[in-house]
């Protein structure tokens, strides 16, 4: 396994779609990186909660959400599940002076 | 020797110029209020480059090569990379001998940057130069900063290093007056579980923080994780702090604040008396 590895496959994605010579919306291709299976199935099922589980970066995320067409409200609500329960108690500097 | 005679912040939301239609009309006003006064100021001092600080957002360099600072050398450059900017593509011009001369006196000063003649502009540079400079003929220095890969620079190292990039154009001989820009922020999340809130407490705060000469410890001696909780794209301040650095002594006014869910970010305007 390898975060790396995803990363560097959604990222060549993203380019790939960016790219104005691209038509449509193809598939993401996992060939020629150094995947295991369940970072493959997870990436080829487009699963936002999976890869955001695997600790891929936000703004590769980010991008992935936009390019796949999601509406913010949608890819917020998989990613709040993918997170669980999040308490945060601590009061900020900025809240506090 | 060059003057900067003209220096602010702003943010550089993408939907600021993409879907700049969807905010509230009298939230966008206020805002777009705010860089309209930057743009009399260029009018009024009529510099003849910028040296533009912004983040870096996977454009230009990724994993395999990440550098916490790059300066383009470049004749130009092209932008923007998003197809749906809805900023017309170009070429903006450079200016390659102060980039250089920039560079040379960050070295010596003991910074490290990276330096390329390819850097690609994308939203965090072109929705803002595009308000200040609608025929994008402006010429510009890109100076690019790592906000969102950790490690990150702290508050302080970016307001020290803002300080650099002050002096070095302040050395400079082959230019009289000189603009200096910083792109970014303020809070917003981004590709995680609280995408679309705004730390509007946080913003607020750092404008009045900014407000303040010179900078207080409790704003430069907050931790990266500290500041994280205000959103993890809200380090592009560090750009803010190093265009404050660079203006150390100088009044610094808000010219704008308006956090605009609809562009997922809290939206300000900074301006230094020059």
């Amino acid at each position: 396994m390898s975060l790396y590895q995803v990363q560097q496959c959604l990222f060549d994605y993203l380019r790939v779609l960016e790219d104005p010579k691209t038509e449509g919306r193809p598939e993401i291709s996992t060939e020629g990186y150094d995947l295991t299976d369940d970072e493959r199935k997870v990436l080829e099922a487009k699963d936002v909660g999976g890869i955001y589980s695997m600790g891929v970066h936000p703004v590769i995320i980010n991008g992935y959400c936009r390019a796949l067409g999601y509406k913010r409200a949608d890819y917020r609500k998989l990613l709040e599940d993918a997170a669980g329960p999040q308490t945060e108690t601590r009061r900020f500097r900025w809240q506090t002076s | 020797m060059a003057d900067i005679v003209m220096a602010y912040s702003a943010s550089h939301a993408p939907m600021m110029s993409a879907d700049k239609e969807s905010a509230p009309p009298d939230q966008a006003e206020r805002f777009f209020g705010g860089l309209d006064k930057v743009k009399q100021q260029l009018a009024d001092t009529k510099p003849q480059a910028i040296v533009f600080m912004t983040g870096e957002h996977f454009t230009n360099f990724f994993l395999e090569n990440m550098p916490q600072i790059a300066i383009g050398l470049g004749e130009g450059f092209q932008g923007p990379l998003e197809k749906w900017l809805k900023i017309p593509k170009t070429i903006v011009p450079g200016a390659p001998d102060l980039a250089a001369h920039v560079l040379d006196e960050l070295v010596t000063d003991g910074f490290y940057p990276s330096f390329s003649h390819r850097l690609k502009l994308d939203h965090g540079f072109m929705t803002v130069y595009y308000e200040l400079d609608q025929t994008m003929e402006l010429p510009v220095v890109p100076i690019i900063m790592n906000c969102t890969t950790p490690p990150l620079m702290t508050l302080r190292q970016s307001y020290e290093f803002g300080k650099s990039v002050g002096r070095a154009i302040k050395s400079y001989d082959g230019l009289e007056r000189v603009g200096l820009v910083g792109a970014g922020g303020l809070s917003h999340f981004v590709g995680e579980p609280r995408v679309g809130d705004i730390e509007e407490e946080f913003d607020r705060w750092f404008l009045d923080q900014l407000e303040k000469q010179p900078l207080s410890d409790e704003l430069l001696d907050m931790s990266n994780e500290e500041l994280a909780h205000a959103g993890n794209g809200t380090g592009e301040v560090r750009s803010w702090v190093a265009v404050a650095g660079a203006m150390e002594g100088h009044k610094a006014t808000a010219l704008a604040y308006e956090p605009i869910y609809e562009w997922i970010n809290g939206m300000g305007v900074i301006s230094y008396q020059a």
